[in-house]
């Protein structure tokens, strides 16, 4: 209860910046189109297409989830994040809310790229596997999300700038959304696959091919979200003490 | 049960002691001031007895249990000494996310909405952006946010600086409503006279330790709260440091200072000794008056330091 108070009052705060929504779909939905249309090595034709726009859908979601963290940031020298610690809104539950912020902000570039896949590109899927890779998209940047919501704890808002922007673009290229890990040397590859990115976009990609997403897939999703939940906790606890 | 029990308290910030060993028990339903100078150690006491920084040493209990848990229940209210409020949202929004959070956990009725901003004299600001508030609406309003959940005991660090004549009194006429409706109330102050205007009981902190404790006429029996000032007189013989109501004394070659805790008997007695020659009579900075209180050397920079770097 006490959390659905919480979000609703962050989520007016983010919803009256309208600015941030939509520089958060500006820059992947000009690439999903460009990367689609020039064809730069992402496959041909339909699969090409479907392999993008997961890719460019998710990398518009982390995108988003990062930047947010920069708002959280931002609140620290105010003393919110203490304000908040002297309520009876526990720390997991602060962290939890926030994260459910940085997901909302997630929706409009996934909603925008998609839409341009299924209207543009001409991406065919069923409404099943439409939906399927929609929800995975969206509920599967949660990890991601609560890794931006501890960076905002921990830095400042110029060092989790720097942060949201290395993870963003690193973390997305590593993970395979530029470009499927399969064209990387064998042993980057393997990097890749313990990423939570490449694993994230690998929910979406199977479900499009349809595929049932892999327990390994999942558990190492699963392993990433406790570790970044527990970082994202310690950081809300320190963010309370000082300002 | 006591609202507050500290034992041995300590707490270091590196090489500074911020906090030195403090006992102190804080009776239900009673308005105590913790008074001290810059630097004192009362954010940092105040910060414990909160949960948001654990001591060192010794043990804290609020309520009869952890200070975490008494936050978590929703029974202490709190103004941190520095703070701003959010953008994005109105005083209406924002004081409503606080209660609507209290009345989620409270075991008793919390105050509706309305009747907060009422108390907290922030009504006519409900619709107002809560980043666009003078300092002393956006205290009035932070206040409100500390006594959101109706808690038992409120604790407020430095409420009133930096604020206003006029914005202190309406804080204080807010603060005195909920202490009258049973709440215990702490706050931290560094100006004596705010200490004995409000407070049941004075609680004097310097450099970590409580130096002194009671009531107010206590406290200024012991705390000079002006300094007399002369031009030093031509014969050393007249010891001026032994005049009634002064505790300590600085002489110079130019100018004897008195710190007092009765300007008026000190003054009409230097005039008996024939010794008023630019006679000026101030208010004692309470950086001196706990000088004289503690007999100690000015060595006041470390713990200001260390008082920096909490905030």
């Amino acid at each position: 209860m006490i959390l659905f108070h919480y979000v609703r009052l962050e989520m007016l705060r983010l919803l009256r910046d309208p600015g941030y929504l939509i520089m958060t779909l500006v820059s992947p939905l000009t690439m999903y189109l460009v990367f689609t249309n020039l064809d730069l090595g992402t496959g041909k034709g339909a699969d090409g297409a479907v392999y993008s726009m997961v890719g460019m859908a998710g990398f518009g979601a982390i995108g988003a989830v990062m930047t947010n963290g920069v708002s959280i940031a931002e609140d620290k020298p105010l003393g919110w994040i203490r304000q908040l610690r002297l309520l009876p809104l526990g720390p997991s539950q602060a962290v939890i809310g926030r994260a459910v912020c940085a997901m909302v902000a997630a929706l409009p570039p996934i909603v925008a790229v998609c839409a341009a896949g299924g209207l543009v590109d001409g991406v065919a899927l069923s409404p099943g596997r439409w939906v399927a890779v929609f929800l995975l998209l969206w509920l599967g940047i949660a990890p991601l999300a609560v890794l931006g919501v501890g960076f905002g704890y921990l830095l400042t808002a110029q060092k989790a700038q720097m942060a949201a922007l290395v993870f963003y673009m690193g973390l997305s290229m590593l993970g395979g959304l530029w470009f499927p890990i399969g064209k990387m040397p064998s042993w980057l590859a393997d990097v890749a696959r313990i990423t939570p990115v490449n694993r994230y976009g690998e929910l979406s990609w199977n479900v499009a091919g349809g595929h049932a997403p892999t327990l390994v897939g999942v558990g190492v999703l699963s392993a990433w979200a406790v570790a970044f939940t527990v970082f994202s906790v310690v950081g809300y606890r320190r963010a309370a003490q000082a300002l | 049960m006591d609202a507050v029990e500290l034992h041995g308290v300590t707490k270091s910030f590196g090489a500074v002691r911020a906090v030195d060993g403090i006992d102190l028990r804080l009776a239900r339903g009673r308005t105590v001031a913790l008074l001290g100078p810059n630097g004192a150690g009362k954010s940092t006491v105040i910060s414990m007895m909160l949960g948001l920084r654990a001591p060192d040493a010794g043990t804290v209990r609020v309520l009869g249990g952890t200070p975490e848990r008494a936050v978590r229940a929703g029974r202490i209210g709190a103004m941190p000494q520095t703070g701003r409020l959010i953008g994005g949202v109105t005083v209406r929004e924002l004081v409503g996310f606080v209660q609507r959070a209290h009345a989620a956990v409270a075991r008793g009725p919390v105050p509706s909405l309305d009747d907060l901003l009422g108390v907290a004299r922030i009504s006519d600001l409900a619709g107002r952006r809560a980043d666009a508030l003078s300092g002393g609406q956006a205290q009035r309003v932070r206040f409100a946010m500390a006594v959101a959940g109706s808690p038992d005991l409120i604790v407020l660090d430095e409420p009133t600086a930096a604020l206003d004549i006029e914005s202190r009194r309406e804080l204080w006429a807010a603060i005195r409503t909920c202490a009258d409706r049973g709440a215990t109330v702490l706050f931290s102050t560094h100006y004596l006279e705010e200490a004995d205007a409000e407070a049941d009981r004075i609680v004097v902190v310097d450099r970590g330790r409580v130096v002194a404790d009671g009531t107010s006429e206590e406290i200024k029996r012991r705390v000079p709260g002006r300094t007399v000032s002369v031009d030093a007189p031509t014969s050393l013989d007249a010891d001026l440091s032994a005049l009634p109501g002064v505790v300590s004394s600085e002489v110079d070659a130019r100018r004897v200072r008195l710190h007092t805790t009765d300007s008026d008997a000190t003054v009409l007695a230097l005039a008996a000794a024939g010794a008023v020659r630019n006679l000026e009579v101030s208010g004692a900075s309470l950086e001196e008056a706990f000088l004289s209180l503690t007999h100690a050397e000015p060595a006041l920079v470390a713990p200001i330091q260390a008082e920096e770097a909490v905030r």
